[in-house]
């Protein structure tokens, strides 16, 4: 019994050690967003819905299911991390997958749940807190030498790296270059399909060999098990039979089906009535009387 | 009076314009000839009547001409076929069928046999013949694998990945691979007697042993890790096909089983029949595309048959004498179940009455299946 609780607990420790050596999964959850581009000197870039032209930082969910930023903090003072809490309950914090919110930084949190309130003229430093106030989802550090209508922001959803942009792209995607496919990219190194048929045939040859190695192993397994199993051990007295299971082929299982089968579908004719040694009994009951169940005939 | 008569004869006037008669084009004919040409093979030759019938009633719905703007359509977002077409587009019916087909599927002749799965694996062929050829032909790189998976002779799996990777030549893509399902009596056959000699023909394979039921609850569930351990992206088909195959096999969820491979896959049948068949609208799908696409569907199959059936003559000059396997079972890796599993078995009757070929063509042949799906995988992860 010890020993198998040893090798339980051993199992779960060696699935707990490859799950955290491999857990790379996206949590789709706040965790996700991230700063995309911010620009701290409007002159002439986008306008908030009063038409003002204010500083504004987007955020992209870099998941592929919608995260709700609702209950979340953001902050110019990393020793004030719930500066800002950003409403609950709003359908307008949902952010859809992949896609991007701006929020203005124009100190006038009475314009709109979108209105923080700080700026970013003396900011050195924004961050996104989760709705505990203490775990930070992300944060940038915004570089003193801004200049007016350039935002700073990732070239592109993936890097981690910030720069100057030549565009400002609020709820936009920040790499605006034109992209090949990735079947585009494949093709153009392999226009006729040839690696494509070799790298796949050799993956689809791969997985079904490792299947085809593990099946023929425990095939043998299986098979020298019910021959252990049928071997009678020192002492005992072992009633011989015939055939064990494995000398049995699949042909003479299958007539034994067949014949199961035929026995019990096919011996007697259908009879649509139950048998039944049960007592059946009718008592009375004015429920199930027909005399209340008909309509008296008219006199 | 006289501006009464008028009204209603203008109104009889703008009535007939909504009338599929008013807006009936040529295509439109031709398809619902196609239509009850697919009925008239389902009812008359029994060619796989489960599929032929809703899709061939499908193109006649898909094919009524109607004035567009009222939500009739199946392209006319806010439609009930539009509804209904929704699974299609997304891939939800197609892992939905490889639940049922899961759990209706014995694997023991694959696990009795294991060396049968690789002849799944070679059957493959078919689908990246058709691939290159599709490329040469000027087909976009996704349009070709969306294409080159006819090939895999797996209707649920064509319409998995064209949905994904070509979702406007989906119907046709559909359409060629059914009917080169349902025809696989007819194209396999004389490739597979071109490739095998009289000897090859006769020889006679061990009977599978008995396989525990240890060994295919085991199956089911390490099948599907190692096959979507190495391709993720057909987890969604190969993660679906082995639970189906774990409800039977476990033997304690037989009603689970029972709803999967019965009432659920018949309803989703049904609805995947009916709205591909009702997806080949004549605007839509009568297109030089589309003829390309047959043409390529049919080669695939022959590839496809080569590549099984070549494989297993190779496979033979490795094995020992009592061993070999019959090169008419590799037809069989193609994955259209049961189906090419019964040609190797007629055509196996043909040179020998006594040598049944049926069980042993069924280990390829589910194999076919979980090689169709993890190369639909693949094309996905190369190409999206």
């Amino acid at each position: 019994m010890q020993r198998r609780i040893k090798h339980f607990l051993t199992g779960i420790a060696v699935l707990l050690l490859i799950f955290v050596g491999t857990n790379v999964a996206k949590s789709q959850s706040a965790g996700d967003l991230k700063f995309n581009e911010i620009l701290v000197l409007n002159d002439s870039s986008a306008v908030d819905d009063f038409g003002m032209h204010t500083a504004w930082i987007e955020i992209f969910n870099s998941s592929y299911n919608t995260v709700n930023i609702g209950g979340c903090f953001l902050t110019d003072d990393l020793s004030n991390p719930t500066k800002y809490w950003i409403p609950t309950g709003d359908p307008a914090t949902l952010i859809s997958a992949r896609f991007y919110t701006v929020f203005w930084a124009d100190d006038k949190p009475t314009r709109g749940i979108f209105h923080l309130n700080f700026d970013l003229k003396q900011a050195k430093t924004i961050a996104l807190y989760n709705a505990d106030g203490k775990t930070l989802i992300d944060k940038v550090d915004i570089p003193a030498d801004q200049k007016p209508d350039i935002t700073y922001g990732r070239p592109n959803n993936e890097s981690t790296q910030w720069v100057y942009l030549e565009k400002s792209t609020p709820r936009s995607n920040n790499d605006y270059t034109k992209k090949k496919s990735a079947g585009e990219v494949f093709v153009e190194i392999d226009p006729y399909g040839i690696g494509m048929t070799i790298i796949a045939m050799f993956v689809v040859f791969l997985s079904l060999a490792i299947l085809f190695v593990i099946y023929k192993n425990m095939g043998r397994f299986f098979i020298r098990r019910g021959a252990a199993a049928n071997t009678p051990k020192s002492g005992e007295v072992k009633v011989s039979t015939k055939f064990s299971e494995e000398e049995m082929s699949g042909e003479v299982n299958a007539a034994i089906a067949m014949a199961l089968y035929m026995y019990q579908n096919e011996l007697h004719d259908y009879e649509n009535t139950v048998l039944t040694i049960n007592k059946v009994s009718r008592n009375y009951s004015p429920w199930s009387s027909k005399i209340y169940t008909l309509r008296k005939s008219p006199r | 009076m006289g501006t009464f008569i008028d009204f209603i004869i203008e109104h009889l006037a703008q009535f007939l314009q909504f009338t599929a008669f008013a807006n009936m084009t040529i295509g439109h004919v031709i398809m619902i000839c196609i239509g009850l040409y697919f009925i008239y093979l389902a009812i008359a030759k029994e060619f796989e009547p489960m599929l032929l019938i809703p899709i061939g009633f499908g193109i006649l719905i898909g094919n009524v001409a109607f004035a567009p703007g009222y939500q009739i359509g199946i392209y006319e977002s806010g439609s009930v076929m539009n509804y209904l077409y929704f699974g299609v587009l997304q891939g939800i019916y197609p892992p939905l069928i490889f639940l049922g087909i899961g759990a209706m599927t014995d694997f023991s002749a694959l696990i009795s046999n294991p060396k049968l799965i690789l002849i799944g694996a070679a059957a493959q062929l078919g689908i990246f013949g058709a691939y290159c050829l599709a490329l040469a032909l000027g087909f976009s790189p996704t349009e070709a694998g969306a294409i080159g998976i006819i090939g895999g002779a797996d209707g649920p799996t064509a319409i998995f990945l064209a949905s994904k990777l070509a979702p406007d030549l989906l119907g046709a893509i559909a359409i060629a691979a059914y009917s080169y399902m349902a025809l696989v009596p007819v194209i396999q056959p004389p490739v597979m007697k071109l490739l095998t000699t009289p000897k090859e023909r006769l020889i006679r394979m061990k009977p599978p042993r008995a396989v525990s039921k240890v060994e295919k609850v085991i199956f089911a569930i390490a099948g599907m890790l190692l096959t979507t351990f190495i391709v993720p992206s057909g987890m969604p088909l190969l993660g679906m096909l082995f639970f189906g195959n774990l409800l039977r096999e476990s033997g304690v969820t037989k009603r689970l089983a029972d709803t999967a491979k019965g009432p659920m896959i018949d309803i989703v049948t049904i609805l995947i029949g009916l709205t591909v068949g009702a997806s080949t609208q004549a605007t839509t799908f009568l297109t030089l595309k589309s003829v390309g696409i047959f043409a390529l569907g049919a080669a695939s199959f022959v590839v496809a048959t080569f590549g099984g059936v070549m494989f297993v003559k190779i496979l033979n000059l490795f094995l020992k004498e009592g061993n070999k396997i019959n090169p008419l079972i590799g037809n069989a890796g193609v994955s259209a179940v049961p189906d090419s599993a019964r040609v190797s078995q007629v055509v196996g009757l043909e040179y020998d009455k006594t040598n049944h070929l049926l069980m042993h063509a069924m280990g390829p042949n589910v194999a076919g299946v979980i090689g169709s799906a993890v190369a639909a995988g693949i094309l996905l992860s190369f190409l999206a």
